[in-house]
């Protein structure tokens, strides 16, 4: 096992001037492709936003969230939480695709397959950072000005990275073994995003059975823990280490995912040309 | 291993699993050697081309000896980097030339100086002039060639493999590479492995033949010799009929099949 992970962190890291080419190349293919190129790195997610503050926020007439006194009104809580899912999503389900859709490559040079799946996070990444702009602007347009706990909300970045590195390493594995995984998982994120608190702060009501337990096994979700430490981190004035147990929880899923993952792609690393 | 090898195999065996008429993934029988037992040895600086038909296991060898998949017994002992010319591999269709230099060569693992380095030879040895700047979309086969060999050859292994990566471009252009394959041979004493079925081609650039058919190695030695016999059985194979060259291809099929197995699913293969 621990070959496995060192094979993999070794690899990863003398490879990172291939990994920051990768990506940053088909970033730029991507953005070829349209006549507007970088423009839709922003509207796209900025759109979805609107979207969900449209019909949660203003038809459904969505009250201010609280917690614990604070209240905050729901388009900036919103923005907040959805920045953290417009980065964790397409990780996943493109990561499922990351060895597959470079299958031409693999087969055709030696290639440290095990970059592959980073790659698409760090062009993921980009994403990622124009959704911030995006929350950055809009919590400014609420009146919500940067304070110096903000800067906590690095360690969930950092954190959401390790989470959908880990993540990514299994799915792409084993979407070479078995291809019907992707739209196993397309479908499954689609589902994660309500029983996290994207959208609504995910808390069962009181008349809801066992109400009480079902809102604690959501807190053991590891997206949970991310959306709600971007949110505390600019709303709340909290900090990791506030949530003793969720921290370590998060961090025990994300080791064991991790290194399911080293162990798979150390086991099929040169298995994968004859998994076409 | 002795310092002058450079690649020695021994008793090399590579299966593939074959599918049934149904596309189902695997049947009882279906399991297929895509090469059996296969031993030799090569010095370095050894030129060594690879014949046979289509289809008797060359790429799988070169696949083999790149490093790129992994064998099902026997041992592969190499001495050196070596790398497989892939041409036309790792260029995006939406970027540029030059661009497509920058991606490729950080695909073949190349570092950022050292690409710089390469950029301008691969300009000159590709011949795109003002094309550079143009999306490798609206190249043509090729350009899109050229390109990809050129950056190829960037690469500074010590075993080149090269798999029918010759056959293309104009007369011109594939002299141009000849030339440059002749080069890395004789002033820099580079081991390379030829894949090709032009047999003019093998025969005037390489030292040793080798030829593979059916899975196995039937010949190694001087390049004529192989060369000859090797166009002695073609010509035999051609001058046979219809069912007489059916039966002949059915059993050289059936030679190359597995016992039965225990058949394997992907579950098990991943606990295994």
């Amino acid at each position: 096992m621990f070959t496995a992970i060192r094979y993999v962190i070794r690899e990863n890291f003398s490879n990172l001037y291939r990994i920051y080419s990768i990506s940053k190349y088909e970033l730029l293919a991507d953005m070829r492709d349209s006549k507007f190129g970088i423009v839709w790195n922003f509207l796209s997610p900025a759109i979805q936003v609107l979207t969900y503050w449209l019909i949660f926020g203003i038809a459904w007439n969505r009250k201010p969230v609280e917690v614990n006194g604070i209240t905050v009104s729901y388009l900036p809580w919103l923005v907040v939480g959805y920045a953290c899912w417009w980065f964790v999503q397409p990780c996943i389900t493109n990561g499922c695709n990351a060895i597959f859709s470079k299958v031409n490559v693999i087969t055709k040079m030696k290639f440290p397959v095990s970059v592959l799946p980073a790659t698409v996070i760090c062009k993921e990444f980009f994403n990622h950072g124009c959704m911030l702009v995006i929350a950055l602007i809009t919590l400014l347009a609420c009146g919500y000005y940067p304070q110096w706990w903000w800067i906590s909300i690095l360690y969930y970045i950092f954190a959401a990275f390790c989470f959908v590195e880990a993540v990514a390493l299994i799915l792409s594995v084993l979407t070479m073994l078995w291809r019907d995984i992707r739209k196993l998982v397309v479908s499954l994120t689609r589902m994660l995003m309500y029983f996290s608190p994207i959208i609504w702060d995910c808390q069962f009501g009181a008349h809801v059975p066992f109400a009480r337990y079902i809102n604690l096994i959501m807190k053991l979700n590891p997206v949970y823990y991310l959306v709600n430490g971007y949110r505390e981190s600019i709303f709340y004035h909290k900090f990791f280490w506030n949530h003793p147990a969720q921290t370590l929880c998060f961090w025990v899923i994300v080791l064991v995912l991790f290194a399911i993952g080293c162990m798979l792609m150390y086991k099929f690393k040169k298995k994968f040309i004859d998994l076409i | 291993m002795d310092a002058d090898i450079a690649v020695r195999a021994t008793n090399v065996s590579k299966i593939y699993d074959l599918r049934n008429k149904d596309n189902q993934h695997r049947t009882d029988s279906s399991r297929f050697y895509a090469l059996k037992d296969v031993s030799f040895e090569v010095k370095k600086g050894d030129v060594v081309g690879i014949l046979g038909t289509n289809g008797s296991g060359k790429s799988t060898l070169s696949l083999l000896l790149s490093g790129i998949s992994d064998i099902d017994s026997g041992t592969i002992e190499i001495n050196g980097e070596q790398s497989l010319v892939a041409i036309n591999t790792g260029l995006n269709n939406q970027l540029t030339g030059l661009e497509n230099i920058k991606v490729k060569g950080a695909l073949l693992g190349l570092k950022k100086k050292r690409i710089e380095e390469i950029t301008q030879d691969v300009i000159n040895f590709a011949e795109i002039g003002d094309f550079l700047y143009q999306p490798v979309k609206k190249y043509s086969s090729g350009m899109k060639s050229r390109l990809g060999f050129a950056i190829s050859l960037a690469l500074n292994p010590d075993i080149f493999i090269v798999d029918e990566a010759l056959s293309v471009g104009d007369r011109g252009f594939a002299k141009k590479c000849m030339d440059r394959m002749m080069q890395l041979r004789d002033d820099e004493g580079k081991t390379i492995f030829f894949i090709s079925h032009s047999l003019d081609q093998v025969k005037n650039f390489c030292t040793t033949g080798m030829w593979i058919e059916g899975g196995s190695l039937v010949e190694m030695g001087p390049v004529n010799e192989v060369a000859g016999h090797y166009s002695e059985y073609v010509e035999k194979m051609n001058a046979m009929k219809g069912p007489e060259k059916r039966k002949f291809l059915d059993e050289k099929f059936r030679k190359r099949l597995l016992p039965k197995e225990e058949k394997k699913s992907w579950w098990k293969r991943l606990v295994s």
